[in-house]
């Protein structure tokens, strides 16, 4: 910056305090001459004074407009009938609504949709309705908010802070942090919101080990995109094992699993937060086939005791096809397939009813999108645990086959209808049929096309 | 010894990005359009990836993990703007943690910005008016006049960026205006039989070819722009097809070609299928190859 007008401004600073000096001082000696004479000079100091602060203002202004006008402009051709509205700020809101009925009643059509955004009850559900913020904060950060509005089935209207995070924009190495509220880095399915669902429901192993929001909570995790010449990025994370969206580790105080009653339990040294790793490929295996395969871990305290932990492993594997001509991005057929494996300690050591509790689970589900705007999909499931398991909702024998139909009016709504097939050894009829008609709708921001 | 592991890692990766620096310009663009001009006027300064290919639509694509390694490692990213991306390129951006090309930098270019849009509203804009494109329409490359200013806004964004090449930026420049011109004279005399004839078009993305070559498009298969045509709107559109005695329909080679032949079948109207953009098809590798298969397609209509 160029300082050369300060010299100028200390002038007339010290211009402006001869001026202050009251002329009344000499008055008393000297002739009306001299005050005449005086009078000028104050006048012409004054003129003086008021040029060089009309330069100064004029030599600030252009500055200012300098350093304001971003550099690139000066060399663009002026093409003054562009007007372009730059605007970050995204804003948007998401419904997700249903209508349903099940051969069981709502009791057990609960614990077979145990997602908190599942249609879960003969008759009507709020899935989600979800109100998401965010843009750019400066040009180090990015945040986000997902806030959520849900009627709960005793018809209470629930308030829920989903996520609210930063991503830093500009770090270097390929380096990225995430801080605040988020959905842990852990398979495909578990960051994405229910509007990005290809089923109106959650998978039944993901409902099992991460509960019914999904496993969310307060952190930070760091992810590095690997200089290969495929895109592979790994992602560690540390977050709080505790609160009723870190199910299989501190949760849900007074609840039990496998008999024992989960305790209020809470991290005491940095052993006993929650760590999680992923690791995530993706590959074009030719112009019209892409692939993701993924790895992730998770480890954390558990609250069956005081020093039990709980390990959590998963495989991912996504493949999407595309033909080399699609119109709206169809025709496509895309397959994704998760399997998870946790181990639980019940019981601290010398407990004489310790146990390890070892539970799996697998959802394949493909999507066809035959046409613009209809999509095709069929989801089978398996879920099973070890121990005498066979009247736990949650760790029984569990099988799952959900074939729908989604037609899309345009971008920003969708019409969809599901019938899932459930065989559960906890269910006394032992299966159970259920139908779901699902609608959503999007206002606001253009929501991103998914992969 | 415990030390020498990350040191050796650390290093490669120091050395790795030395390399990747002085390598050529990395340039990446959102089309095969913007590509095949940044081609032309960069010359051997630079080298160029599309993020899409030409034979898909270009507003529907996904961020896929291949194109974060693309934009991870570019040094300029051109974008088609007016909202084409914008399903895809906020996310990919974020994804791609490459901060020379997030906006506002030198590294990001919106070409749009360069171009005299048309199809710009003045009327506050509802969504129930389909995909509509407030800032303007987004499909310019298909005007052969708005190449060249794609290739001066490219081209002004290189002398920024790389001042060294100054001189043979504006030599291709000037070199691939003047062919442009020639070529585009052929074009409008081959085409001079289209001239103020009515068109009907598929979707609302061939208004700069008609500009360009003064024929007019009266209407449209789809009733709203991104929405499918159905029985009702293709009714409407035969008794205008009819009353007008409009001959010609034009259509991007991925849309559904059902309508049209039904339009054919009642109608007797011609259906020209257009590669709307290089890549479109496998013998269309330059802006020049892109015109000419155009212009190819519309001649077979032509009355002899």
């Amino acid at each position: 910056m160029d300082l050369s007008y300060f010299p100028t401004r200390h002038l007339v600073g010290v211009i402006g305090l001869l001026l202050l000096v009251p002329v009344k001082a000499f008055a008393g000696q000297e002739t009306d001459e001299l005050r005449q004479q005086l009078k000028e000079i104050r006048q012409q100091m004054q003129k003086l004074q008021q040029n060089y602060e009309k330069q100064i203002s004029t030599l600030e202004q252009r500055l200012n407009g300098l350093e304001s006008q971003p550099v690139r402009q000066a060399a663009l051709p002026a093409v003054t009938t562009t007007t372009v509205t730059r605007n970050d700020f995204k804003i948007g809101l998401t419904g997700l609504f249903s209508a349903g009925g099940s051969s069981v009643d709502n009791d057990a059509l609960g614990g077979l949709q145990a997602g908190a955004h599942d249609p879960n009850q003969n008759g009507f559900t709020v899935q989600n309705v979800e109100l998401s913020i965010g843009g750019t904060v400066g040009p180090y950060f990015d945040a986000q908010a997902n806030i959520i509005f849900q009627i709960d089935s005793e018809g209470e209207t629930v308030l829920e802070l989903e996520e609210a995070f930063f991503t830093t924009r500009s770090l270097p190495w390929g380096l990225q942090i995430k801080g605040g509220q988020f959905y842990t880095e852990f398979g495909r399915h578990n960051k994405q919101h229910p509007h990005a669902w290809g089923f109106v429901d959650q998978p039944v192993v993901l409902s099992r080990f991460f509960g019914g929001d999904g496993l969310r909570s307060q952190g930070a995790r760091v992810s590095w995109l690997a200089p290969t010449d495929w895109y592979s990025e790994v992602y560690f994370g540390i977050q709080n094992p505790k609160g009723e969206t870190v199910t299989s580790f501190l949760n849900a105080p007074d609840e039990e699993i496998a008999g024992f009653t989960l305790i209020d339990r809470d991290a005491r040294d940095t052993s006993d937060l929650l760590y999680s790793a992923r690791w995530l490929n993706g590959f074009d295996l030719s112009d019209t086939l892409s692939m993701n395969v993924g790895l992730s871990g998770l480890w954390g305290p558990n609250a069956s005791g005081v020093t039990t932990d709980t390990t959590i492993y998963g495989a991912d594997l996504y493949l999407k096809w595309q033909p080399i001509y699609s119109q709206r991005g169809f025709p496509f057929v895309s397959w994704h397939t998760e399997a998870l494996h946790r181990r639980y300690e019940a019981g601290d050591r010398g407990n004489p009813n310790r146990t390890l509790l070892k539970d799996w689970g697998v959802f394949t589900q493909a999507l066809w999108g035959f046409k613009p705007g209809w999509i095709a999909g069929l989801r089978a499931e398996y879920a099973n645990a070890n121990g005498d398991n066979g009247s736990d909702v949650l760790r029984d024998n569990r099988k799952r086959l959900s074939p729908n139909l989604t037609w899309q009016f345009s971008e920003y709504s969708k019409l969809r209808l599901q019938y899932n097939r459930d065989w559960a050894e906890h269910l006394p009829e032992e299966t159970a049929n259920s139908l779901f008609l699902q609608f959503e709708f999007n206002l606001g921001s253009h929501a991103a096309h998914q992969f | 010894m415990k030390k020498l592991v990350p040191m050796i890692v650390f290093g490669t990766m120091l050395f790795g990005i030395s390399l990747s620096s002085q390598a050529a310009l990395k340039i990446v663009a959102t089309t095969q359009d913007l590509a095949a001009i940044a081609k032309e006027v960069g010359g051997e300064h630079v080298q160029v990836q599309s993020l899409t290919s030409g034979t898909r639509d270009p507003h529907f694509a996904a961020a896929k993990p291949s194109m974060i390694r693309k934009v991870f490692r570019a040094d300029l990213l051109l974008l088609i703007g007016a909202d084409m991306e914008i399903g895809w390129l906020p996310p990919l951006l974020q994804s791609a943690r490459n901060v020379k090309v997030l906006p506002g930098n030198n590294g990001h270019l919106d070409v749009s910005t360069g171009i005299p849009l048309l199809g710009k509203l003045n009327v506050p804009v509802s969504r129930s008016m389909g995909d509509v494109h407030a800032n303007g329409n987004p499909h310019y490359w298909l005007d052969p006049r708005n190449g060249v200013r794609i290739a001066q806004v490219i081209v002004n964004r290189l002398i920024m960026i790389d001042p060294d090449n100054k001189v043979d930026y504006q030599q291709q420049l000037n070199d691939f205006k003047t062919r442009l011109e020639a070529r585009r004279a052929v074009w409008q005399s081959e085409l001079r039989w289209l001239k103020d004839k009515p068109v009907i078009a598929y979707h609302r993305s061939f208004i700069y070819l008609a500009n360009a070559f003064g024929f007019k498009i009266v209407g449209e298969v789809e009733p709203k722009p991104g929405i499918s045509p159905s029985v009702a709107s293709l009714t409407r559109l035969i008794e205008q097809i009819n009353n007008n005695a409009i001959e010609l329909l034009i259509i991007e080679p991925f849309y559904e070609r059902r309508s049209a032949s039904y339009l054919n079948e009642k109608t007797g109207i011609k259906v020209a299928v257009l590669p709307q953009s290089v890549g479109a098809q496998d013998d269309i590798k330059t802006y020049f190859d892109l015109f000419d298969s155009i212009v190819m397609a519309l001649n077979q209509f032509k009355d002899k």
